[in-house]
């Protein structure tokens, strides 16, 4: 079990209020596998530095977890194939 | 013999961060120059080992729309 850091771009025509919950469903992956998610961190609405996906904006949250590297795989791959989701990042902050 | 200045040491500016997080844009919007590149350590005077992980945060916040990437100034 390794610890990760997941931050996520979502489409910022989504509603905020929808952001937690919706990632939580895609959460459900890692906690079947026997991992944990420790914090959800929904930054809102921020300015992108450059455009993505021809949006000016998007929302932004930082999970928090603990999981085995193939679950963090797996939940990054259906982020991924997801259209509300513009971009992830997935990092390792010990050893970064 | 041409006279050498004595480069005058700089306190270092990243006194009192233990981890150099890429999530901190404000931070590391400091070791960029307006055009969005990195700043050299001769610029900056952190440590090396610091400078380095100030190029990987800068470049991770880069790729998440955080900070931009290098440009030609508008206009």
């Amino acid at each position: 079990m390794r610890r990760y850091e997941v931050m996520v771009i979502l489409d910022p025509s989504l509603d905020e209020r929808t952001v937690a919950p919706s990632l939580d469903q895609f959460l459900t992956v890692v906690r079947n596998d026997g991992g944990t998610v420790e914090k959800v961190d929904v930054w809102g609405r921020r300015r992108l530095s450059y455009d993505i996906a021809k949006k000016p904006e998007g929302i932004y949250a930082v999970i928090d977890l603990t999981a085995e590297p193939a679950t963090v795989k797996e939940l990054d791959r259906q982020m991924n194939l997801n259209e509300g989701i513009l971009r992830t990042k997935v990092l390792r902050p010990d050893v970064h | 013999m041409k006279p050498r200045r004595t480069p005058r040491k700089k306190s270092n500016p990243l006194r009192g961060v233990s981890y150099i997080d890429y999530k901190d844009a404000d931070l590391l919007r400091r070791f960029i120059s307006d055009r969005g590149k990195i700043r050299s350590r001769r610029v900056t005077g952190v440590t090396v080992q610091q400078q380095r992980q100030l190029a990987r945060a800068i470049k991770n916040a880069r790729e998440m729309a955080l900070l931009p990437y290098a440009s030609r100034p508008r206009g």
